[in-house]
């Protein structure tokens, strides 16, 4: 009935008329469910254990909210997003949520503008044409991490960096911990190196270790390793436990506190903090902000922070 | 019967293919918007299909295609970075995927390695120059030009429809250049038809006194010209530029021409054939999207289709060479 109306009168008198019968609906005591929304949620990054979080965040929310999801996955073709953009535009979804860099898939957000279709981003990045970005701050992560790196080694010593500029969400945690261990005259940052991900990033990144651990043989010559994200801090911990270097005190801290990590930073070695963002938190948060969007709230913040919690040994067991 | 099965039973898959979604999808599916935006969403595998016909004529194939894209890509991105005009970084690219597809001949028909081989070894090859050449990164924002990016949202202008203009994306009209000249080539010049010969048999092709060798080679620069253009292509569409986008082409593309393969008579890759299968493998995508067919389980159709086809089509000729 939805779409019929829209159809007929375009899609803001079908909001209206939608979002009023529902209210009425609602007032009258009855369960919503027969207006559902529908909702394409649409990523190339499926594959990827914090996108499903999300996902699973969003879709839970979704099913209390009663809509009809269709989550889609490209498998890593960006070009393929902006196709199925098209496609579930065609389709007459009621929004798009998408876990991709705006800036890439222009073309479909255009299609989704001109179709009067809002798009929610859900940790993606910001564009005048998303209505919202919802995410974690990326800049405070870093800095939670790098700062406790900093203030662990009393502000002097090497440390050892691992970052990826080619994907900017950990791109900014890069700029971030630049900027902590710069402030810190006695900080010298000895390598800041970009392991190869193809294998998810632990074991290049324990070679690559391995190789500084060798080139810097005297104890206390490394004083920590700051990662970007957890594969390469595990990588790290690896080649310093392998190396029989683990009673040095070389301070490992990673992003993102994945079930190994935990484990790692529970287990009490050099692997000693990290951070956990509340992916499940960004998509029912996702969900809320495409409820906002339905009910014709204009959003004024475009980027719509969940806040992420540090992780170390005190409540590593603990949360989660 | 079989020759019959043979004949029309690939169109007829095609066609029930088509016919499922229109009749699934009556409001959306057969309408202007719709059918351009497949044309669009198909354009880049549609110039790598067929040029990679060119080399499947002759009954090789290239698998460096989709890393060649990606290389394409970035090298024309990283030239932005530096200033360079658009038509400089543009030629500079596509002269990196001549280069590239003629290195590919020259290792296939001179050297004399196997394509599966020499081509699975310059696709690392071209995947990791990508890699040096961009550092890793993706290239995008300030750093494309804007009317680089531009030219795949915009087009000729055909009309409108609920007041929303409906364009014919010049993506669609560079494809179409595309297969034109290749079916011009492959179909309308001597070269083309010794192809044909060398890819029906190699030795009878060279004892008739063609320069197998050097016509092998050759082909490749196809291949080459044609991955850089559609990596090009899906930089614009994504307004950006990394190392790996354009991989996912190779598979599909091989996948399209052996699709079409099963459309024609004598079972030999055509390029007219070729677009048929980029368009059914297009209009699969598309469809079963709308229909909100899981995305796991469209994969796993689109491939059961494609053996599902080339199955019929193989059974069918060992029927005629039986009868």
């Amino acid at each position: 009935m939805g779409r019929a109306l829209k159809r007929h009168h375009g899609e803001t008198d079908a909001m209206t008329i939608r979002t009023a019968i529902t209210a009425l609906a609602t007032t009258a005591g009855l369960a919503a469910p027969a207006l559902a929304q529908e909702v394409a949620v649409i990523t190339p990054y499926l594959a990827q254990p914090g996108t499903q979080f999300y996902v699973d965040g969003f879709t839970a929310r979704a099913d209390e909210l009663g809509w009809e999801v269709n989550v889609i996955d490209t498998a890593g073709d960006v070009a393929a997003v902006i196709s199925r953009m098209e496609d579930v535009v065609t389709q007459g979804v009621d929004a798009v949520v998408i876990n991709v860099d705006p800036a890439q898939i222009g073309a479909g957000l255009q299609t989704a503008a001109d179709a009067g279709i809002p798009v929610v981003g859900m940790d993606a990045g910001s564009d005048p044409l998303v209505a919202a970005n919802v995410t974690s701050n990326g800049y405070a992560m870093a800095a939670e991490t790098a700062v406790y790196v900093a203030s662990r080694i009393g502000g002097e010593g090497n440390v050892v960096m691992f970052t990826f500029d080619p994907f900017p969400p950990v791109q900014v945690r890069g700029v971030i911990a630049d900027a902590v261990f710069g402030n810190f005259p006695d900080i010298e940052v000895i390598d800041r190196i970009t392991p190869d991900v193809a294998d998810g990033g632990i074991a290049d990144s324990r070679a690559q270790m391995e190789a500084l651990l060798a080139a810097n043989p005297e104890p206390g010559s490394i004083a920590a390793v700051w990662a970007a994200w957890d594969q390469p801090a595990l990588g790290a911990l690896q080649a310093i436990e392998a190396a029989g270097r683990a009673d040095e005190g070389i301070v490992i801290t990673g992003i993102d506190a994945n079930p190994q990590a935990r484990e790692a930073i529970a287990a009490g070695g050099n692997f000693e903090a990290s951070v956990a963002q509340d992916f499940e938190g960004i998509g029912r948060t996702a969900a809320d902000t495409v409820q906002r969007l339905l009910d014709g709230e204009e959003i004024v913040q475009k980027v719509i922070y969940v806040p992420a919690n540090l992780i170390t040994a005190a409540n590593a067991a603990a949360a989660e | 019967m079989m020759q019959m099965a043979r004949r029309f039973g690939g169109l007829a898959g095609m066609l029930a293919v088509i016919a499922f979604f229109a009749i699934n999808l009556p409001e959306t599916f057969l309408t202007p918007r719709n059918l351009l935006n497949i044309s669009q969403q198909v354009s880049m595998l549609t110039v790598v299909a067929a040029t990679m016909t060119v080399v499947m004529v002759m009954g090789d194939f290239d698998l460096s295609v989709g890393s060649m894209a990606s290389l394409a890509g970035v090298v024309a991105a990283m030239l932005f970075t530096r200033d360079f005009s658009i038509g400089a970084a543009l030629a500079a690219s596509l002269a990196v995927g001549l280069a590239g597809g003629l290195f590919n001949g020259l290792m296939v028909s001179v050297v004399g390695i196997l394509p599966f081989v020499a081509t699975l070894a310059t696709l690392t090859v071209f995947s990791g120059l990508a890699f040096l050449v961009s550092d890793g990164r993706t290239i995008f924002g300030r750093d494309i030009p804007e009317a680089f990016g531009a030219f795949a949202r915009g087009g000729p202008v055909l009309g409108s429809v609920d007041e929303r203009a409906l364009v014919l994306p010049n993506l669609t009209l560079v494809a179409a250049v595309v297969v034109l000249l290749v079916w011009l080539v492959l179909e309308q010049t001597s070269y083309g038809r010794r192809l044909y010969a060398i890819g029906g048999n190699r030795d009878a092709a060279r004892l008739a006194g063609l320069p197998v060798v050097g016509l092998r080679l050759s082909a490749f620069a196809f291949t080459g010209l044609g991955a850089a253009l559609a990596g090009l292509m899906y930089a614009s569409r994504v307004a950006s530029a990394n190392p790996t986008q354009g991989d996912g082409l190779m598979l599909t593309a091989i996948a399209a021409v052996f699709l079409g393969m099963t459309l024609t008579r004598d079972g030999q890759p055509r390029v007219l054939a070729t677009l048929a299968g980029v368009v059914v493998l297009g209009v699969l995508d598309n469809g079963l999207t709308q229909m909100r067919v899981d995305s796991y389980v469209r994969e796993v159709l689109v491939g059961a289709i494609i053996l599902f086809a080339v199955g019929l089509s193989a059974l069918g000729r060992r029927g005629l060479r039986r009868g």
